[in-house]
């Protein structure tokens, strides 16, 4: 149906359904189910958004590949799951595997990122900022073609490597059970809990960071004045290759934490949430963690009311839309400074 | 010239000789009008445009729209290919208009999200498009000196090849003009292109319009070919990729390189990596139902080693656009 | 003065954000002279030139060239165009928003496969489909278009009044004090780029060579030869334009600022990093210019060459007009002697 009637036409249902007293659950509860959806997906979009986010703070570069190295992350989160036989565990076995996961994908990203820093961005610090961004579209496709490889490993996990382009499935570790009380009507499960739990601390763990130590003041710096920064003695390579580094780390917590909420994975997921990052990190204000978090919030919640009122299949072009409203009208994001071009 | 000369050498000898080179060719051709495409947005103005797949898209479908007999249109070839130009450029003042305001990288994000947008769209409105099964079948194109065509690859070959000439042949004359020059300076200097009296709006547009109509051209091509447009899936970003390592590979801004590029990009693709799947499985390293066994599944890494390769080593391409103006004449 | 000036910079402030560049500056140019703008550093005067070809709009005050502000007017021509485009607009976003809709009344509906399709009648279908589809959807979607279309290009043309080309078009070239020439394109292409705004040729006629892109193209690469053989620049045509040595890539900046035919130049520190031999050509130069009927507007540091060629010098300092007058009554000036020198320390 077409999508704007399809909206026309929820409306009046919702209000005709609010006007009947005992039915006044009847849209509430499956609007608030979406608005939990929608905040613990964008949880997760936001852990990835930062990722995106510090880069292109610090060295002005839109690293295509950030959304990729989140899907290996998830890939080495199921290898590990099936060579470990994690699924078996059970109880409180599942909890330290999901641990072992998330810290393994975590180590994994962050070097993989640093190493293409190192390997792809460091050489061309000084290039054209296109021929950058050129790169990292190529490492973004060598990158997924290593997942599609790595999908096709001979493994119980990945099928056995029959069909490698497919998605695989990720074991379900950690409960669908809803913890809130029946008649709440709303559905919070152990996935949930997991996701507030896991970003959380990260974040303010990050802010702290950025804030408060050595570290963090030489990332602003950078970020700020990269000339300024490396004359007042700051190893300016070394802070940049630090930035990858936490921001991978950040990806790869992201990744096992999306494999877990969605129990499937696949070699395309990080064009997907990469492009959903992508846009929660500008429309929050490319450059801005908080902003990152906030836009991350909205795109999720978006995509659940765009799942759940609209259609499906429209989603992908609201978030791509509302991207390209952002960067149109206001390039600068909801919590980025108005920055005004120099001639 | 040298070119020319080769592709039509080529067409003679491959039936007689059994070389089965024209068959890929053709597929060459269809993205050398690609590449010309995006060199136009690109290479001359300076637009990073990640979202070529979607005018080829559209190009592909208002080709089929106008052919297919399941629709009152059922136009011949050549006056289809006028309307899917016509549709190409349309789209792309209209998808062009909002990207103006843009600096470098945004504009690329901007253009890859029409590309998305699009694919979405064609999926969506399947009451036009028939949604995921594509508009087919097509009818071929009968052309006075070869009749209805076939199942030979030689018509189709001599067609395209024809479609490129014009295709270089246009590009050509709006380089070496006032057009052509307004876009250069552009990329160049936009300031001082606008202190020069060029207004860097209506340029801007007319670059996207011109790139998107090639573009589409190359779409109708397509969907004329496989008599069918295929699933909007088809159009997807590997597409606009592929397009980009095309005018990278070749010289950004140099058309012979574009051609270059084609012929190296899907070379590679279409010819090379079959054969080296085949290699490997003859050795017996992989089977056919290992991953490593389809080529297809190697193109994301071509790919993407194209880009990150020839931007560390020869980021204005092997033929780079500088020395063949200066083989030119340089004057405009 | 009986002659009205050429350019007017009347009560010019540049202000960004706390920073003001440039307060409460005025001077008038009048036709034919050579006019001279100095300051030490920092004093403002590329954002003069700025503020007076468009790059920059002045914060408050105007700049009037042949007596008025050089931008786009209300006319007939913009109501024209935001109307129409308003026009193409609504139906556009009409038929866009109603797409589904429409194919299947018009083309679905009444189109039997093997038999000739009936164009009077589908579109005889166009009028009932809307009315089916409801007025909200069809004026509705029509009304955003009208919006969108008619609004976007309004603000675009409030947004490009005062932009550089205009600024061109009108009459007034300028040089740039960090060079900006067209690096990849060749000396004799600058030239042809400089002339961008009186040549005439549209983009079908370039692209089908149609007769006129011949008489121009013969035209415009003549003339362009001729700007290079007033600079010096001839011998040097078809190589880049990045390739020249710093003092002919001033020069080629200058020859295509002149290819558009100004009535003012403005050149941005052309003496600088040019050795005694180069600067006494420049000022030969200008001269010559200034013969050609073209006034001339100088930023410049180098005093031999201010001192020179220029008719009469206005002298700036932190954003002010602290002097003007003739070469003779500036280099006595002791408020510009300060500026440079700094005051006497008297014990």
């Amino acid at each position: 149906m077409h999508i704007l009637h399809h909206l026309a036409a929820a409306v009046p249902l919702a209000l005709a359904a609010s006007t009947d007293a005992p039915e006044a659950a009847s849209w509430v509860d499956p609007l608030l189910q979406q608005l939990v959806t929608g905040l613990s997906n964008g949880m997760i979009i936001a852990l990835i958004a930062i990722g995106y986010t510090m880069v292109y703070g610090i060295i002005e570069l839109i690293n295509f590949a950030h959304g990729d190295l989140c899907t290996l992350g998830a890939f080495l989160a199921l290898t590990i799951a099936g060579a470990l036989g994690v699924e078996a565990w059970g109880g409180l076995g599942g909890a330290s595997g999901v641990v072992i996961l998330l810290l393994a994908s975590a180590v994994f990203c962050a070097g993989l990122n640093w190493t293409i820093d190192y390997v792809v961005y460091r050489p061309l610090r000084n290039a054209p900022k296109l021929t950058l961004l050129v790169s990292a579209i190529g490492c973004s496709f060598i990158l997924v073609n290593v997942a599609l490889f790595w999908g096709g490993l001979p493994m119980g996990v990945f099928g056995g490597g029959v069909a490698a382009a497919a998605p695989k499935d990720f074991p379900g570790l950690v409960s669908d059970d809803n913890l809130l009380p029946a008649a709440w009507h709303v559905t919070f499960t152990a996935s949930d809990l997991l996701v507030v739990s896991v970003t959380l601390p990260l974040m303010v763990a990050l802010t702290v960071l950025v804030r408060y130590t050595k570290l963090g003041k030489a990332m602003r710096a950078v970020a700020q004045n990269p000339t300024a920064a490396s004359l007042m003695g700051i190893d300016v390579d070394r802070v940049i290759g630090s930035t990858f580094l936490i921001g991978g780390a950040l990806g790869g917590f992201a990744s096992v934490i999306y494999a877990l909420y969605n129990n499937t994975i696949s070699f395309q997921m990080g064009y997907r949430t990469g492009m959903d990052a992508f846009t929660a990190a500008v429309l929050g204000g490319i450059g801005s963690m908080p902003g990152a978090v906030v836009g991350g919030l909205v795109i999720g919640l978006v995509r659940a009311l765009s799942d759940g009122y609209l259609e499906a299949r429209w989603t992908n072009s609201v978030v791509f839309g509302i991207l390209i409203l952002t960067l149109v009208f206001r390039p600068s994001g909801l919590l980025g400074a108005k920055l005004r071009d120099k001639v | 010239m040298l070119l020319l000369a080769a592709a039509v050498v080529l067409g003679i000898i491959d039936g007689p000789l059994k070389l089965g080179l024209v068959d890929p060719m053709r597929g060459v051709l269809i993205f050398a009008l690609l590449g010309l495409g995006l060199n136009i947005v690109t290479g001359f103005t300076g637009l990073l445009h990640l979202g070529m797949a979607a005018f080829m898209a559209i190009g592909a479908y208002a080709f089929a729209i106008s052919t297919c007999d399941i629709y009152p249109f059922q136009l011949g070839f050549w006056p289809a290919l006028g309307v899917t130009a016509v549709a190409g450029a349309l789209a792309g003042f209209l998808l062009g208009a909002p990207t103006l305001g843009l600096r470098g990288d945004y504009l690329a994000i901007v253009t890859l999200g029409f590309g998305e947008i699009a694919q979405d769209v064609l999926k969506n409105l399947d009451a036009i498009t028939k949604g995921t099964q594509g508009i087919n079948p097509l009818p071929p194109p009968s052309l006075p000196l070869f009749g209805e065509f076939g199942s030979s690859p030689a018509p189709w070959y001599w067609l395209f090849l024809a479609i490129t000439v014009l295709a270089v042949f246009a590009c050509r004359n709006l380089e070496r003009s006032r057009t052509g020059r307004a876009w250069l300076a552009v990329r160049e200097d936009e300031l001082a292109a606008s202190c020069m009296g060029i207004a860097p709006i209506p340029v801007k547009m007319y670059a996207f319009a011109t790139g998107a109509a090639l573009a589409a051209i190359a779409g109708g091509m397509w969907a004329s070919l496989y008599a069918s447009t295929g699933e909007p899936g088809n159009y997807d970003f590997q597409i606009s990729i592929l397009a980009l390592c095309i005018v990278i590979v070749g010289g950004m801004g140099s058309i012979n390189g574009v051609l270059v590029g084609a012929l190296a990009m899907i070379g590679v693709a279409n010819i090379a990596l079959p054969k080296l799947a085949s290699w490997l499985q003859q050795k017996g390293v992989v089977n056919a139902s290992n991953v490593l066994g389809s080529p297809n599944n190697w193109k994301y890494l071509v790919f993407g080693l194209v880009l990150v390769v020839m931007m560390r080593v020869r980021p204005d391409g092997l033929l780079p656009a500088r020395l063949e103006r200066r083989k030119a004449g340089g004057s405009a | 003065m009986s002659v009205a000036p050429l350019l007017e910079v009347d009560r010019v402030t540049m202000r960004f954000g706390g920073l003001v560049a440039n307060e409460d500056v005025s001077f008038a140019v009048q036709p034919g002279q050579v006019f001279a703008v100095i300051g030490p550093n920092g004093a403002g005067k590329t954002t003069m030139f700025n503020a007076i070809t468009g790059v920059y709009q002045p914060s408050s005050g105007e700049v009037r060239f042949q007596g008025k502000v050089v931008r786009k007017s209300f006319a007939a021509r913009l109501l024209l165009r935001v109307g129409g485009t308003a026009i193409a607009a609504a139906i556009s976003c009409m038929l866009a928003v109603n797409a589904v809709a429409l194919w299947k009344a018009v083309i679905v509906a009444n189109y039997v496969y093997g038999e000739p399709f009936l164009w009077g009648k589908a579109i005889g279908c166009i009028g009932p489909a809307l009315s089916q589809v409801g007025a909200l959807w069809t004026w509705g979607s029509a009304s955003v278009g009208a919006l969108l279309g008619g609004g976007g290009a309004f603000v675009l043309w409030l947004r490009t009044r005062r932009t550089p080309d205009v600024v061109a078009a009108a009459g007034i070239a300028r040089t740039f004090q960090n060079i900006r020439l067209f690096g990849e394109l060749s000396v004799l292409e600058n030239v042809l780029v400089g002339m961008h705004g009186r040549l005439r040729t549209s983009y079908f006629t370039n692209l089908l060579r149609l007769p006129a892109y011949w008489r121009e193209h013969a035209d415009s690469d003549a003339r362009a030869m001729e700007l290079l053989r007033f600079v010096g620049l001839d011998a040097r045509a078809h190589d880049a334009a990045r390739n020249l040595p710093y003092g002919l890539q001033r020069r080629l900046e200058i020859a295509r600022a002149l290819a558009s035919r100004p009535r003012l130049l403005l050149l941005d520190e052309p003496a600088a990093g040019m050795n005694p031999t180069e600067t006494v050509a420049l000022m030969e130069l200008i001269r010559r210019i200034r013969d050609t009927g073209v006034t001339v507007l100088l930023i410049e540091h180098h005093m031999r060459v201010v001192m020179g060629v220029s008719d009469r010098i206005c002298v700036l300092n932190f954003g002010k007009r602290i002097a003007e007058g003739t070469p003779e009554q500036i280099r006595n000036d002791p408020a510009c002697i300060e500026a440079y020198l700094g005051k006497e320390e008297l014990g």
